[in-house]
């Protein structure tokens, strides 16, 4: 926790900014329009700024605040996410949350798998109408791709051993 | 005109202060220097949540490589390294789930190019993303179909009589399957990083996933392949509060470029699932997870019984402690059930994936695999 002399040296150096940085912008807007009365674009909302700025003064003046306070609140957040996270799974690491999400799963696929095989059947249909393979299909097609590289393969690894044989008998 | 007010402003704000401060004495300089810091802090904030709005993904998986055989969706991979040790190294990660990029996340944080920086002649086994037409392939059909022929391919590339296996997360019980049914291979070394071995102590998937309650059969006939958003919405159960931990962690550490980049990456690889084929599903949910088939020494796979005990080779395993997937215990088991000689266990700090990804897996556990492995290669 800071004492409220911190604070004292933050704002002498919010302050010699706040200052610095009027006059860079009182500069550059002289050299923009140097006949043209300056501009003031924060006029409407000044009272209010001012209000603000004095209640954080006060504010600051009278309580220890510092950066410290975000590492607590931080602290904080991760100790009420892993007290969440213990708790949640100690309701998840029973029997009777196991026969729960199971009995979900179990009504999302039987109310799923009549609407998805009807389905199905009606894409099936239309594909067939305008004379285009389906996805069953399609699948059984890559399907034998599949396996013919396999047939493939093996073949190979017969050929392979066949010749190794070969190659040890010949004499050198 | 407009410095006046501005400085009027200034002094009305200070003198507010002052007012009611006056006793106030000297702010440290230890809180101003933390004021400073949290407001540059905050800056960097506001910069990087932009960039990481509107700036588009980081390139993953930049280690060079060759593709040196594909069979179906596979595809095995060589990396390019200066192999100062023998014996090449076969990586096997986990079907389905996720994408294999994560070993090879960024540069300077990717356990690949760390593990060819140490001189192993690395190669990856990318199972890949299979498709309706890939429902019929089977834990079987990849143990006694696709390992071996990976494993002879491993040996013709580098060159080498004996090659060393490393399995993570479902790699690990895969490959341990087919080290134990295959003696005719030359595996000179085998590693199981965060795999499951004795399902009975696999945490709260086990549970979710037992027989008393799932019907696995009912699950793959309906739905032919277990669809990726169903394979997230398991994993985002498992853990519900991580979404909502690794928001906070990105706010918190957002003025950080290298954090922002690596969460970037890492966010990229954690919302791309890939779905189980079909039978896979049901021959792993059902032989592995209800039955224990492998621990029990009950797996038979292409007509041969996987005996764990058939594993003599330098075994060495490592468990995560704060694994909620593969919880250490259940990756400890393979320890005692094989039948090696040089065996070893270690239990390392971190999770599922931060035991072999990140800045923690960088410090602990790729100088220990890399360690152990170097003087058995």
């Amino acid at each position: 926790m800071a004492d409220p002399a911190a604070s004292q040296q933050l704002f002498d150096l919010w302050k010699r900014q706040l200052e610095e940085g009027a006059q860079a912008w009182t500069r550059l807007l002289g050299q923009q329009a140097p006949q043209a009365p300056p501009l003031d674009p924060a006029a409407f909302w000044r009272p209010v700024l001012n209000e603000g700025l004095e209640t954080w003064a006060r504010l600051f003046a009278q309580t220890p605040a510092s950066p410290e306070l975000l590492s607590q609140w931080k602290q904080f957040l991760d100790q009420w996410i892993e007290a969440w996270s213990r708790a949640l799974g100690q309701a998840m690491g029973t029997e009777q949350f196991a026969k729960l999400i199971n009995q979900q799963l179990d009504a999302m696929l039987a109310a799923q798998a009549p609407g998805r095989t009807m389905f199905d059947q009606q894409v099936e249909q239309m594909l067939q109408t305008f004379n285009l393979p389906s996805r069953a299909q399609l699948t059984g097609v890559a399907k034998q791709i599949v396996e013919l590289e396999d047939r493939i393969e093996r073949l190979e690894d017969k050929l392979g051993a066949v010749l190794r044989r070969l190659e040890a008998r010949e004499p050198r | 005109m407009g410095q006046e007010r501005f400085a009027d402003v200034v002094e009305r704000f200070t003198s507010g202060y002052a007012s009611a401060a006056a006793s106030a004495a000297e702010a440290p300089p230890e809180t101003v220097r933390q004021w400073r810091e949290e407001l540059e802090r905050n800056l960097g904030r506001l910069r990087n949540l932009h960039a990481l709005l509107t700036s588009p993904e980081p390139r993953t998986g930049q280690t060079p490589r060759e593709e040196i055989y594909r069979k179906n969706k596979s595809r095995l991979y060589r990396y390019a390294s200066a192999r100062t040790h023998r014996t090449p190294l076969l990586f096997v990660p986990n079907l389905g789930i996720s994408r294999p990029y994560i070993f090879d996340l960024l540069p300077n944080g990717s356990f690949i190019e760390y593990m060819t920086r140490q001189g192993f002649d690395f190669y990856l086994l990318d199972w890949g993303v299979f498709g309706p037409e890939d429902n019929d392939l089977t834990v079987e059909h990849c143990v006694t179909r696709i390992l071996p022929r990976v494993a002879r391919e491993v040996l013709r590339s580098s060159g080498a009589p004996e090659l060393s296996v490393l399995g993570y997360c479902m790699g690990a019980p895969v490959s341990a399957s087919f080290v134990a049914s295959h003696p005719e291979v030359p595996v000179r070394n085998f590693i199981d990083m965060a795999g499951p071995i004795d399902f009975t102590k696999v945490g709260l998937f086990g549970l979710w996933l037992a027989k008393d309650h799932f019907n696995v059969d009912r699950f793959v006939d309906t739905l032919g392949a277990i669809p990726a958003d169903l394979v997230r919405a398991g994993f985002k159960l498992i853990k519900p509060t991580m979404d909502l931990s690794a928001g906070l962690g990105l706010w918190w550490n957002s003025w950080n470029d290298k954090y922002v980049e690596g969460f970037q990456a890492l966010s990229k690889w954690a919302n791309e699932y890939v779905a189980f084929p079909g039978e896979f599903f049901r021959q792993w949910v059902r032989d592995f997870y209800q039955e224990n088939k492998l621990y029990r020494g009950e797996l038979v796979m292409g007509g041969r019984r996987v005996d764990l005990q058939r594993i003599t080779c330098p075994v060495f395993v490592v468990g995560a402690r704060e694994d909620y997937i593969a919880p250490p215990e259940c990756v400890r088991a393979l320890v005692d059930a094989v039948g090696s000689r040089d065996r070893e266990y270690v239990e390392l700090p971190g999770g599922h994936i931060s035991l072999i990804a990140g800045r923690g897996a960088a410090v602990h556990c790729w100088p220990k695999v890399s360690g152990w492995l170097a003087s058995r290669s």
